[in-house]
């Protein structure tokens, strides 16, 4: 007996089992019955159904079939030219299999490519339109450049109802016999921000721990946090950079983390309620600044420790700044 | 580009014209390649060696340039870079199943760079390579006659390359010197040309110590420095960084180190917390080196190259400008982090393979699995062994995959205690068909 995790076991198979978006799955049946898809781009924010459309879509039209008329790329890993000229052209060009006249190909976290990337494709979209629809799913449509967002039918999904989530959740925990309380539904929410996939894992990783409350949701989301982020915020704040610096390359090197993923908990942690930083707010939206700062320069450097260790020298002088203020202040 | 950019790498040739010396080896080299337009040739592979500073680096740019060849290079001594190596040549390979033979060569540069041990399965790579390569590959080695490069040797075609002679080390630092504008006694370019012992770019950096910013350029000039002013080793260049008075001083010492500028930001970026002690003048040197490293972004995106001389000013006088205390000795450090990823180099393959899994299984990137996933399986795999051993079996892990998630040997055994026992009840159930339910 094996198991995936739940928020895949959960995953809608069908366009008819999505709950939400109404009007994107009103459009994409009309696709299906009439066997014919332009080019699609969707939009919205993360766990709201892209995704599962995408792939509940390419079931309703393939069937059984479908594995053999699906690419599925993650643009997030594959994002340069290379993988757009060589997989994805060698893809569209071949004909189909079956009674539907086209293959699709899913570009998941298509806004990550590269714009040489995107530039290519844009050819491809047009060359290959008798063999290939593409179905480009994205955060951030602005990214995505502008001939290829004219070349497709555009779906917003909007972010997820409250009501919506819940009655997910609850769905899961009764067919998984987990106890969930009102209180950790709200934690979860709190937690997952509308995010579908973060909440049902969310869910998963407290109903490991037993009973799902507002506890066990912080807690598990806890544990779940490298404990590394805010010891080293912690460490460059007293002063000590070279241990700070440490902490900074175990997350980097150990948890094989980006230099993006820990600038975004580093400013998650910094606003966080349940944070073990004391700073005082004025200081926490000059910290913040400076993430943002930091962050710009990650994504226009090359080195992202270093982009980072400068982060962190300034906070050792932020924290200088503020031992002298508390001392004046004495 | 402006005067700061070390001389060896504004004058480094860019066509096959300007190359001097080593006639008969650029040839062959020619030679080989054009006859890959004939179909695979006999050899799949040159090795080109010869002492530093001859161009052989250089000569490989040039002729693909020349020859309309893109080059794939991979820096094999760069620890930084090694992992890319079977991803990266992949590719090309692929390609040119793909769109015929015609338009690449991989290029191995410093391959006795690579350590024995840390990089055996690299060496044993790039055999594998050339054994199966459809396009040219060209390695670069200093001395290939290590026994650990007998097979590399056998695949290919060895050809060496020469020091220069004098004179032809004399005729080009003559060209510097007149596009820089200087009037140089050639008695001096002489002294630096034997000096250098064929080693032309050792000799340029040596010229630039000398003359740079110089109107004349005097035997008596060259006399003085004697063989001293020969590269410096690292240790001693972070010293003239980290105590230059002037933004100028800390300029020069680019043209006088032994090791090249990228792993040079390395070494500064590890000792600057030891050097700067006042938070001020950390944070104002990190800023400074911060900004160098977003121009190296924009170098590397746009090849933008003309954008380097100000990368370099900010990673030398910028933070050699952020000293506000007198200088003080320290003993500088390796760059530690070089050490931390070849130790950690087959933990983060295992990742590597862990996040491929799950992003197949729940179709998210492997970054998202890496950063999302595997905590949740670790908070799960901690609290509850029996679904943690559900979702390993799932996900096909084997013990080293749970040891490197839950980092914890007692929640590892745990786990595969529980994939055991859902291993019998599995066989028990395919024993007896019929639950008991049913009878």
């Amino acid at each position: 007996m094996s198991e995936i995790l739940w928020a895949e076991k959960y995953r809608p198979r069908t366009l008819d089992e999505m709950v939400n978006q109404e009007d994107v799955v009103r459009r994409l049946k009309e696709f299906v019955r009439e066997r014919n898809v332009p080019h699609l781009l969707f939009a919205g924010p993360p766990g709201t159904g892209k995704t599962t459309a995408a792939l509940a879509l390419a079931h309703e039209l393939y069937g059984e079939e479908w594995r053999n008329n699906v690419l599925e790329l993650n643009a997030s890993d594959e994002r340069g030219i290379q993988t757009i000229r060589e997989r994805v052209k060698e893809y569209a060009r071949t004909v189909a299999l079956g009674r539907v006249p086209f293959k699709m190909i899913i570009l998941d976290e298509a806004d990550n490519m590269t714009s040489d990337a995107q530039q290519a494709l844009r050819r491809i979209m047009e060359l290959y339109t008798a063999t290939a629809r593409f179905c480009l799913i994205a955060n951030y449509p602005s990214k995505i450049i502008e001939p290829i967002q004219s070349r497709c039918a555009f779906f917003r999904f909007r972010p997820l109802s409250k009501e919506d989530l819940f009655s997910r959740l609850k769905y899961i925990a009764e067919r998984e016999g987990v106890e969930l309380t009102e209180e950790g539904l709200d934690a979860i929410w709190e937690v997952s921000a509308g995010d579908m996939r973060r909440a049902i894992n969310t869910l998963q990783a407290a109903a490991a721990l037993g009973k799902v409350t507002a506890e066990s949701v912080y807690k598990a989301v806890g544990m779940a946090k490298p404990k590394e982020v805010s010891e080293m915020i912690n460490l460059a704040l007293k002063g000590d950079f070279v241990n700070a610096r440490e902490k900074l390359r175990e997350l980097m090197i150990n948890y094989g983390l980006s230099g993006t993923d820990i600038i975004r908990q580093v400013h998650r942690e910094i606003f966080s309620a349940r944070s073990s930083i004391k700073l005082p707010d004025d200081v926490r939206v000059e910290v913040a600044d400076l993430v943002g700062e930091i962050d710009y320069r990650m994504v226009e450097g090359s080195d992202d420790e270093i982009q980072l260790s400068a982060f962190l020298a300034k906070l050792v002088l932020i924290g200088k700044r503020l031992r002298e203020s508390t001392r004046s202040a004495i | 580009m402006s005067v700061n950019v070390p001389w060896a790498e504004k004058y480094r040739p860019r066509r096959l014209v300007e190359i001097v010396g080593n006639k008969k080896a650029i040839s062959t080299l020619m030679t080989w390649l054009k006859s890959w337009e004939k179909g695979i040739p006999n050899k799949r592979a040159v090795l080109l060696y010869g002492p530093p500073g001859v161009g052989k680096t250089t000569l490989v740019h040039v002729i693909a340039n020349e020859l309309g060849y893109e080059l794939i290079e991979l820096n094999a001594s760069d620890i930084r870079r090694a992992e890319e190596l079977e991803r990266v040549i992949a590719r090309a390979l692929n390609t040119s199943s793909l769109f015929g033979t015609k338009g690449r060569i991989i290029f191995f540069d410093e391959i006795d760079g690579m350590s024995g041990t840390e990089d055996q399965g690299g060496l044993a790579k790039i055999v594998d390579i050339i054994e199966r390569t459809r396009i040219p590959v060209i390695m670069a080695a200093n001395d290939p006659w290590d026994p650990k490069f007998r097979t590399l040797r056998n695949l290919s075609l060895v050809i060496r390359l020469n020091r220069l002679r004098v004179h032809e080390v004399m005729r080009i630092l003559g060209r510097i010197c007149m596009s820089e504008g200087i009037k140089a006694d050639p008695a001096a370019l002489k002294a630096i040309a034997t000096m250098a012992e064929g080693d032309l770019r050792s000799a340029i950096n040596d010229l630039q110590a000398v003359a740079q910013g110089r109107k004349f350029l005097t035997l008596e000039d060259v006399q003085g420095l004697g063989r001293r002013i020969r590269e410096y080793d690292v240790f001693t260049v972070l010293k003239m960084l980290f105590s230059a008075r002037t933004a100028e001083e800390a300029k020069a010492v680019l043209s006088r180190s032994a090791i090249d500028y990228d792993m040079l930001i390395q070494w500064i970026h590890e000792n600057l917390p030891y050097q700067y002690k006042d938070p001020e003048e950390l944070w104002k040197a990190y800023d400074a080196l911060s900004r160098a490293d977003v121009y190296f972004g924009r170098i590397r995106r746009t090849q933008n190259w003309s954008l380097l001389s100000y990368a370099l000013d900010l990673a030398t006088a910028g933070v050699a400008m952020a000293r506000k205390h007198p200088y003080h000795f320290v003993k500088y450090q390796f760059p530690k982090r070089l050490l931390m990823l070849s130790r950690a180099k087959s933990a983060r393959q295992l990742r590597e393979a862990i996040c491929k899994r799950i992003a197949r299984q729940i179709h998210v990137s492997k970054r998202y699995a890496n950063a999302e996933i595997i905590p949740l399986l670790k908070v799960i795999f901690e609290a509850n062994p029996m679904m943690g051993a559900k979702i390993a079996k799932a996900l096909d892990l084997n013990k080293d995959m749970i040891d490197l998630i839950t980092g914890d040997e007692r929640c590892t055994k745990a786990i595969l205690k529980n994939m055991r026992q859902i291993e019998e009840e599995k066989e028990e159930g395919e024993r007896k068909p019929f639950s008991p339910l049913f009878t």
